[in-house]
């Protein structure tokens, strides 16, 4: 844990990185209303990158867009050099991208593991009549995938709940669970909306190792949205700022700290 | 709370000897419901109804598919059992005397047909099912069951409202039964695995389910066409056990049915399909049979039917506060459950007294047990709704360690 | 209209331009029913997102209520003379029907659908289809249903019987004299045959087809056929009963005065505010409870108009399972109007109703009740929105 902001700076001067992920001019309205607004920035591998801005800026859509949910009006979504924009959600998780959801969308009456098993079952080899007939090939893919979700579950630290029913989870155990779930999809790409929402300040702090982890250890690329400053500007490298669906600011924390842009965003959205 | 689990795979002999075990028992069983003929051979109306409840099974288990675990609610499901039933039993007129093959042969041959033209109908039915949800989706299966049933009206080539009568008629008991055994097999296999989890995320919540990469289109289009393939295979050997089909025997009501069964076994549990459906079919079935045993109908008298109405609206009131509002060890809400059925029972028969005092309706000479059938299955899906909307089995299975915990904690209360 | 009916058996498209004005008037009268059902299923889903499954058989106790009250004043299938019905009958009729609709409503509402406001959408729906089931069978336990009853016609008070004929194009003068003409000979081919057969004491079918006598009036009555057909074909005209016409007006005064109320009355405003967003609204203090117990008892209500005027003015029989259809249709109606809009579900039940009596015209009678469900499909796959509604994304 001591080297992590040796690895920090180590990965913002990194300037032989590639790119990730890339917006180009990435806009969405829904009728009159414009939520994202010609939104342009690029992650390279292996980023911990921040996407801020107050309350309905468009932090969200810009993730339902990158993941399929929605299907930008105009723009392009470059992943890995290839235009994912408009790709169905799943086609989209089966590249590599997956997300966590703000609101907890759980597969509620599941259990935890099932949950997780749900998210790797995306690499699966064997196909359905093999189930249907309950033949070795789909048991033993069964017990493997299960085997890797508990050691999913084991770095997420919900191995003891293993069993429970995802819906009765308490709210930062759920949170978690959201993002082991996405993690066994085997993505490159990870991103996270609001993982710290509702969490206590210790919970905060696991969640940052967490995250960092998820990263150097799993050689994940992490794209995470989050309205706790302190959370963001300590665990991120870069950030981007979006108001109203544009974006205001981008760069280091401490460039985005000190942006009168943003300060004025987010004062604006105080004193209304 | 829960210990984390060690998973392990499944030793060979452990896998296989039990593979083999479930399909001499499933054998013996289908030999059973066979030679159960000889024996019942003076009752055959008990016998008829042992077999025909295996199409039931089928029916409820395979909607149970789509339903249950699935999540789409399709409330159409007399739909693919009328396609298989038609197409199967058209065939046999048709062709059967041309043909060089056995009967039972034969009849396995048109119950693949039934099924295949059924799934290609929910094929069909479930391309909507891409874009509609929940209760559009329930009306749209509805209304293709209506229009599938005019049409087959409107065909004199099958009859029309008449009916196609199926010669030769094929009986075979044992072959119902497999058919059910293979629905629910197919249906457990499927959750055992992997591969039943789409399945299952899909109907807890299609956003996450297609963000994890799972293609919701293919996961519906495949729970309508495995399910509606099952209920077009008991068709097939409903039209040949009966020998003649009318479009009335598919009416939207047999769809009430076995979606009423769906619901109270509780939804996605396989279990819960199996004994709701055994339950609900037999238990109407043989209140009619006693009718024709002792030449006499089992009647309910007005008093009756109306002390039984305040009576069950008295246990629901009752039955939720204990619910509701009670807070203790489940054992003890289990106690004040029970005494609020005593309870109810009780004014069951209070009710009946005091109506029964009421002049005129004591006159009444009350109904046949048999026309209350479809009220009573209509009160059954309230009550269930109202108390316990997850069904019956809710979403258990059942299990032999469910079982054997059952007796384990048993002993341990008796010592 | 029976010729249509019995062409339709033939399952042969039959396109008369002759009978087209009376089919689209059909159309409306019907679709004015299929509307009125239609406003109560849209207000609930406006409000519940609740198809209220059981509207269909709110409906039909509405007409039950109907049928009850004219056997109380008298007008039962077996009365013998009886003087014709009063306006103030009418009235009592209705008033019963739309207050018996309206406590039904609201006695569901309360006992089945309130308690499943907390569950799941789909347990609350098959509570809804529970409901209907029961009142459906229960009422096969208790309401006259063998043989099915109908209103009486001499309910209808004197100056309501008969019906306003319209000759949009009259039958050519020569044609009506050919075919009296053609009438007269047929008359009396018929009579030469039945005298010789008396004589003869001889059956009809014992003789030969080419038997002179009966040649002659095949002949004869072919002509008689062929002459009103070419009479039928060549003239249009359009009969509206007068009391189906009492029924379009008092449909139409209903849905403004449930305009009014939606517009411009407090409680309205509620109901409005509730359907935007069920839950805000009870944030602002608003009682939805009240709010859902209203609209239930208004949408009933209408059903029970309705329901009293579709036994009354269109003499459909009555059974338990005389609400399924109508119904199912004014569901149809209200989605594809575009569910939740007032406006729309008007417009959607006259849409229903013309396509119906289209379909009926075309030839194809007997797939008159499937072409609801067809209608339903199509819209749902193509405009899930409904006509005048906007179909919402679900948020992410
Ligand atoms: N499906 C949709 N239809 C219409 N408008 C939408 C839709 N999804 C989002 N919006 C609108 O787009 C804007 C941006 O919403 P978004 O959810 O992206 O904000 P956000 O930055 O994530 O805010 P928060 O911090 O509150 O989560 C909001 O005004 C929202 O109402
Ligand atoms: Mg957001």
């Amino acid at each position: 844990m001591a080297n992590t902001a040796e690895q920090e700076t180590q990965a913002t001067l990194d300037e032989s990185a590639t790119p990730i992920l890339e917006l180009a001019d990435a806009t969405i309205k829904f009728g009159g209303l414009t939520a994202v607004d010609s939104v342009s920035f690029t992650l390279n591998k292996g980023d911990l990158f921040g996407l801020i801005g107050p309350n309905g800026a468009g932090k969200t859509t810009v993730f339902n867009i990158i993941t399929g949910v929605y299907k930008p009006t105009s723009g392009d979504i470059l992943f890995n050099g290839r235009n994912i924009a408009g790709l169905k959600p799943e086609k989209v998780a089966q590249l590599g991208i997956c997300r966590t959801f703000q609101n907890i969308r759980l597969f509620g009456s599941l259990s935890v593991l099932e949950n997780v098993v749900v998210g790797g079952f995306l690499r699966k080899k064997t196909g359905l009549f093999s189930a249907l007939a309950l033949l070795p090939p789909a048991v033993n893919e069964t017990t493997e995938l299960r085997k890797k979700a508990m050691d999913l579950l084991e770095v997420m630290d919900l191995a003891d709940v293993a069993q429970s029913r995802a819906a009765d989870l308490p709210y930062g155990k759920q949170r978690r669970l959201e993002i082991a779930r996405a993690m066994a999809t085997g993505p490159d790409l990870i991103l996270l909306d609001e993982p710290a929402a509702g969490m206590n300040p210790q919970e905060k702090e696991a969640l940052a190792t967490t995250v960092r982890r998820i990263r150097d250890d799993f050689d994940k690329t992490v794209l995470l949205i989050e309205h706790d400053m302190r959370f963001v500007m300590n665990l991120c490298e870069r950030i981007v700022v979006l108001d109203h669906g544009v974006e205001i600011s981008a760069g280091t924390p401490d460039i985005v700290r000190n942006d009168p842009k943003v300060i004025e965003a987010y004062l604006g959205e105080e004193s209304e | 709370m829960n210990p984390a689990v060690e998973i392990q795979k499944p030793s060979l002999l452990k896998f296989w000897g039990s593979r083999v075990i479930s399909a001499i028992a499933a054998i013996a069983f289908c030999a059973g419901i066979q030679s159960l003929g000889g024996p019942l051979a003076d009752n055959e109306f008990l016998y008829r109804i042992i077999v025909l409840s295996g199409l039931y099974v089928t029916l409820a288990v395979s909607l149970n598919l789509i339903n249950g675990i699935t999540g789409q609610f399709s409330i159409g499901h007399a739909a693919f059992y009328q396609v298989g039933a038609y197409t199967a039993g058209y065939l046999t007129v048709r062709m059967f005397s041309t043909q060089q093959i056995g009967e039972v042969p034969w009849l396995i041959l048109m119950c693949l047909v039934g099924a295949a033209a059924a799934a290609i109908t929910g094929l069909i039915v479930g391309l909507p099912s891409l874009r509609l949800k929940g209760d559009y989706l329930a009306i749209v299966t509805l209304g293709f069951g209506e229009i599938i049933r005019i049409i087959a009206i409107n065909i004199d080539e099958v009859g029309g409202a008449y009916g196609l009568s199926i010669v030769p008629k094929i009986q075979s008991p044992w072959l119902i039964w497999a058919l059910a055994i293979l629905c629910i097999a197919v249906c457990r296999n499927l959750l055992k695995t992997a591969h039943g989890l789409p399945f299952l995320a899909v109907r807890e919540d299609e956003v996450a389910s297609s963000a994890m990469g799972v293609s919701t289109t293919k996961i519906k289009v495949t729970a309508f066409v495995i399910g509606s393939s099952f209920a077009g295979a008991a068709g097939a050997l409903l039209a040949h056990y009966e020998a003649f089909i009318t479009p009335d025997m598919f009416k939207m009501e047999v769809s009430f049915i076995v979606l009423t069964m769906v619901v109270i076994g509780g939804t996605g549990s396989i279990t819960g399909s199996t004994v709701a459906a055994l339950a609900l079919f037999l238990l109407p079935e043989w209140l009619r049979g006693l009718k024709e045993a002792n030449g006499d109908a089992l009647v309910v008298s007005a008093p009756q039917l109306l002390g039984a109405t305040l009576a069950i609206i008295a246990y629901i009131a009752l039955a939720r506060r204990v619910r509701d509002h009670y807070h203790g060890k489940p054992i003890q809400k289990a106690g004040f459950q029970f005494g609020v059925a005593a309870a109810s029972l009780v004014l069951f028969f209070l009710f009946k007294a005091v109506f029964a005092q009421i002049g005129g309706l004591a006159g009444h000479e009350g109904w046949e047990i048999n026309s209350l059938r479809m009220a009573i299955f209509a009160a059954v899906l309230i009550v269930i709704m109202l108390l316990r909307p997850q069904g019956v089995f809710g979403h258990h299975e059942f299990s032999w360690a469910w079982l054997k915990s059952l007796f384990v904690k048993k002993k341990q209360e008796a010592s | 209209m029976i010729d249509l009916v019995t062409s339709g058996a033939l399952a042969g498209l039959s396109l008369d331009p002759s009978t087209l004005p009376q089919q689209l008037v059909n159309g409306l009268l019907i679709g004015a029913i299929y509307a009125l059902i239609a406003l109560g299923y849209t207000m609930v889903y406006g409000v519940l997102r609740l198809i209220n499954f059981a509207h269909g058989e709110v409906f039909m106790l509405g007409a039950y209520a109907a049928l009850f009250v004219s056997y109380g004043f008298g007008y039962t299938a077996d009365a013998g003379d009886i003087a014709g019905g009063t306006w103030t009958l009418l009235a009592i009729m209705l008033l019963v029907s739309m207050i018996s609709c309206a406590i039904v409503g609201a006695v569901i509402e309360f006992f089945a659908y309130r308690p499943m406001r907390n569950q799941t959408r789909i347990a609350a729906l098959i509570t809804a289809i529970g409901v209907s089931l029961l009142i459906q069978y229960g009422g096969q336990l208790f309401l006259p249903a063998q043989p099915p009853p109908s209103i009486s016609e001499k309910v209808l008070p004197a100056d309501i019987r008969g019906s306003y004929d319209f000759n949009l194009i009259s039958p050519d003068p020569q044609l009506e004299s050919d075919l009296a003409a053609a009438k007269t000979a047929a008359d009396a081919a018929d009579s030469e045959l039945e005298k010789m057969l008396t004589d003869t004491g001889q059956r009809e079918f014992d003789l030969e087809p080419e038997h002179p006598l009966r040649a002659a009036k095949f002949e004869t009555i072919g002509e008689v056929r062929s002459l009103s057909a070419e009479i039928e074909n060549s003239s249009v005209s359009v009969t509206v009963p007068r009391g189906q016409a009492v029924m379009f007006g008092t449909v139409v005064l209903l849905m403004t005065l449930l305009w009014w109320l939606v517009m411009h009355t407090r409680t309205g405003r509620a109901m409005r505010a509730a359907s935007h967003d069920f839950d805000s609204a009870s944030l602002m203090g608003i009682n939805v409870n009240r709010v859902v117990t209203i609209t239930f008892i208004i949408g009933s209500a209408l059903a029970g108009a309705g329901a009293m005027m579709n036994a009354t003015f269109l003499r459909t029989p009555l059974t338990p399972f005389f609400g399924f259809m109508p119904g199912v249709k004014a569901f149809v109606a209200a989605v594809l109007g575009g569910i939740g809009n007032i406006p729309g579900a008007v417009l959607g039940g006259f849409v229903m109703g013309l396509a119906e009596t289209l379909v009926v015209w075309a030839g194809y009678g007997q797939y008159k009740d499937a072409v609801a469900f067809v209608i339903l499909i199509v819209i749902l796959l193509f405009r899930p929105g409904g006509l005048l509604g906007s179909s919402k994304v679900e948020k992410v």
